[in-house]
């Protein structure tokens, strides 16, 4: 018996004592004006131009107010702006922004402020880098006026402002804006419905969010990062649990209000409890990855990296992943999120069907591998990582590979990943990760997707097709364009192996019935999150 | 006796000297990289180089060492790669659960070991001498988290009578304190409390054997006198040096009972700190952890002068 099942036991055991139960004391005295949340991770910074992790991300969109915000649909929407205008050329945008708009410590918020945030989060996003390489200029026209004069059009710009990608443009004061990208704030002076209570911080145990009384929403109804962000209670506190049968049972036991991603095997559990709802979280799910190196053997070579894909069962993954609950994953013969207006299986036959592990053999052999240690390095404290490194051992041993599987953290696959000395020297050959679907909509945030050999993601993918396809959709003009951009784009990929996906998973999001408002998405929204006594 | 204490705490710097160029060259050599976790995943290897740049870890490690010492000895513990927050505020936020989970598992284990083992002496061979033991065989070789579990389960889901995790400051009332530690402290406590209880019951078996015990109930002592009086005091030694071995070994306890329950204390922060390799705050703990099981054993060593007046130093 592990730690594990003894955990889901008890809290099993304690689910269903407790169904049919009503509140106990410790919740009934609880303030209705607090939601105590737990948190997907520990919030151990709070610089989201610094640092990246969806857990900041998530936090700052609490704290700072976006110029545009993406909504359920995918569709940017003026937010912090009242108005754009563009020139028929498409090189000048001039933006207005809303007027009574203010930052948490009073003042109000001014072009140059806006102007330093969103050059301080051009040296950092993808796509901000992109627009950094073709700006003329950006400047303060006036207080809520300012322009951005490009050298040629981008027709991503709205997109770019909204996206829900980390980093966000967050908009901040220009002296905290002015800070180098590259060094953390240190001040939390936000421009979004709650402010962050500094004072109460404990990193790694709790962070405090306390309704700004006087921002301004929007009047048009929330949907994701657009619209209205009205905040219906007073203070939200995240609580840290890194024990998760802890966290279900401060949820049955009224101690918290929501969790944001119980894992899959106590949901069944919380599901029982009449007290508690349980639900899909964010629709846009996230994509496994199987990560080869392409600088070193085998995976230098492409039929190497092909055999992979005709023996890899999606479906092995996403079992290992979520278990026995077929509503929480779908095979993916492609790179793009399912149910999204780009999703695409062209070219993806690859994926699909009975696993031919002869043909994957007899190609293997065709790629010249000979036996050579095969270094996968799979981190162990990450239960995603570690549950797609055992199939990955299996699969590769049953392709006659010899593997040379290297258990450890994620701080360490982190460092290691990033050398490109061969795997005897420290390199690898695979490492696995996993993508936020809300990522892989599009190319403008899906950094795993680029295949611009040195300059790309890990494993330094060179794929000439796939790098003119993604040029191709930041040119679109319109939807159609951009489909067969993406369509294309999906093909190369798969031809060139960028990188093995391993199927499409979703993780649900847990909340006492109190509470009202929880809404999917990428990410946790609280406004219209309500919670009576 | 002042002049000894004083020579113990001047003699522990060298100790913390090398405590300090251990972990420092230690975590220099380990694997794992500060900037990665801070860039996040979809990162650049660029952009981690100049976070890395940013944070200073990219100068050679005499250079990252001397600065670290030059600020220790200024009393500095540095600043948190993650948070910015100086390392010594971070630690001064933990401690207070830590220290408070510590002090009410000790005085528990105390309370209930020391009584226990006498007890069990006493009664050596009977069923209540076999009970204790049994029990104290559970103890041993129950997991704290399982124990946490359990307990968990019983006193607050199902009985709803304490709460299932969290910590709230002695400055907010004793109850509330007392009540996020009560199913921690037990957890944390159950091994030790077979320790001891063990210990005491062998020590006090061979003291009770002794001429001057025979001669206490020869002049008509009562049984408590004897146990508690005579011999608990001769066989203190033993238990005293097990009791402050404890307080060591509470420490790394206290890891998985803070995550089980949720409490914010030094455990937490450490698992925290190693798995994001936040050296600094690492570096912090184990200074101070190494502090503490320097000053504990001093601890020991003056207790040792009290129970037993032929020690002296």
């Amino acid at each position: 018996m592990d730690r594990r099942t003894v955990l889901k036991g008890l809290a099993g055991a304690g689910g269903l004592a407790l169904t049919g139960l009503s509140a106990p004391a410790i919740a009934q005295g609880a303030s209705a004006r607090t939601l105590r949340f737990v948190p997907q991770a520990n919030l151990a910074n709070f610089d989201p131009i610094w640092g990246t992790q969806y857990v900041v991300r998530n936090a700052a969109a609490l704290v700072w107010d976006t110029l545009y915000g993406v909504d359920a649909k995918l569709q940017p929407q003026r937010q912090m702006v009242e108005s754009e205008e563009t020139t028929d050329d498409g090189k000048t945008w001039t933006f207005k922004l809303r007027p009574g708009l203010k930052f948490h410590d009073g003042e109000p918020v001014l072009s140059k402020d806006v102007v330093a945030s969103l050059s301080r989060w051009a040296a950092r996003d993808p796509m901000g880098l992109m627009i950094l390489a073709i700006q003329q200029e950006l400047t303060a026209v006036d207080d809520r006026t300012f322009k951005w004069v490009l050298k040629q059009p981008f027709p991503k710009m709205l997109y770019a402002l909204a996206k829900n990608n980390a980093p966000c443009s967050f908009i901040m004061p220009e002296r905290i804006a002015k800070t180098d990208p590259f060094k953390q704030i240190t001040e939390y002076v936000g421009s979004g419905p709650m402010k962050f209570a500094k004072s109460e911080w404990v990193p790694g145990a709790k962070s405090v969010f306390e309704k700004f009384t006087d921002y301004v929403p929007r009047q048009e109804k929330a949907s994701w990062l657009a619209g209205g962000k009205n905040i219906l209670v007073d203070r939200v506190e995240w609580l840290v649990m890194p024990d998760p049968a802890t966290a279900a049972a401060a949820l049955q036991n009224g101690e918290v209000d929501w969790w944001e991603n119980p894992i899959s095997d106590l949901v069944p559990v919380l599901k029982k409890n009449k007290n508690i709802s349980v639900d899909i979280g964010d629709p846009l799910g996230n994509i496994g990855s199987f990560r080869m190196n392409h600088l070193h053997p085998p995976f230098n070579n492409v039929k190497a990296r092909r055999a992979v894909l005709m023996a890899l069962s999606q479906e092995d993954y996403m079992r290992a992943l979520v278990g026995d609950d077929d509503t929480l994953w779908k095979p993916l013969p492609g790179f793009f999120t399912p149910d999204t207006p780009l999703y695409t299986e062209l070219g993806g036959e690859i994926l699909k069907g009975k696993r031919d592990f002869d043909a994957a053999k007899k190609l293997l052999a065709e790629s010249g591998y000979s036996g050579q240690p095969v270094t996968c390095v799979v981190a162990q404290d990450q239960s995603i990582t570690k549950a797609q490194g055992d199939v990955t051992a299996d699969l590769l041993k049953k392709l006659g590979m010899n593997v040379d599987f290297v258990a450890t953290d994620w701080g360490t696959v982190g460092a290691r990943r990033a050398m490109k000395t061969p795997p005897g020297q420290g390199g690898w050959n695979m490492f696995h990760s996993w993508h936020a679907g809300a990522d892989c909509i599009n190319p403008a945030a899906y950094t795993a997707i680029r295949a611009n050999g040195d300059k790309a993601w890990f494993g330094w993918p060179n794929s000439p097709n796939t790098e003119k396809e993604i040029t191709a959709w930041f040119d679109a003009k319109n939807l159609e364009e951009e489909k067969a951009a993406i369509g294309q784009v999906n093909k190369a990929a798969l031809e060139d192996v960028v990188y093995a996906p391993t199927g499409f998973f979703l993780t649900y999001t847990a909340w006492r019935k109190n509470v009202s408002g929880i809404t999917k998405g990428p990410l946790p929204f609280f406004w219209d999150v309500s919670k009576s006594a | 006796m002042l002049s000894y204490i004083l020579r113990r705490i001047v003699s522990t710097l060298p100790v913390m000297a090398i405590v300090a160029l251990f972990v420092f060259s230690l975590l220099y050599i380990a694997p794992g990289d500060p900037a990665v976790v801070i860039a996040g995943d979809q990162a650049s290897p660029e952009d981690v180089e100049r976070i890395r740049q940013g944070l200073g870890l990219d100068r050679p490690f005499l250079i990252q060492f001397g600065s670290w010492v030059w600020r220790i000895l200024h009393g500095d513990l540095g600043t948190s790669i993650f948070t910015s927050l100086p390392v010594s505020a971070m630690i001064g936020q933990r401690l207070g659960p830590t220290l408070s989970l510590m002090t009410v598992t000790l005085l528990l284990t105390i309370v209930v070991a020391v009584p226990l083992g006498v007890v069990a002496a006493w009664k050596a061979g009977s069923f209540i001498d076999r009970a204790i033991m049994a029990f104290a065989v559970f103890g041993f070789s129950l997991p704290v988290f399982v124990v946490g579990y359990v307990l968990a389960y019983i006193f607050a889901l199902e009985l709803e009578w304490l709460p299932v995790q969290g910590y709230t400051p002695l400055t907010e009332g004793f109850w509330p304190w007392l009540q996020n530690l009560i199913l921690p402290s037990i957890a944390l406590g159950c091994v030790y409390i077979a320790l001891i209880a063990r210990i005491t019951r062998a020590t006090m078996l061979e003291v009770l054997q002794q001429d001057y015990i025979r001669t206490a109930r020869a002049k008509g002592l009562g049984q408590g006198g004897i146990l508690f009086v005579h011999a608990l005091k001769n066989a203190a030694v033993p238990i005293v040096t097990v009791i402050g071995i404890g307080i060591a070994l509470l420490i790394g306890g206290a890891v998985v009972t803070e995550s089980v329950f949720a409490i914010p204390g030094l455990g937490r922060l450490t698992i925290d700190a190693i798995l994001r390799r936040d050296y600094p705050v690492i570096q912090g703990i184990v200074l101070l952890f190494s502090f503490v099981y320097v000053l504990v054993n001093l601890m020991i060593d003056v207790v040792y002068t009290l129970v037993d007046p032929r020690i002296r130093y």
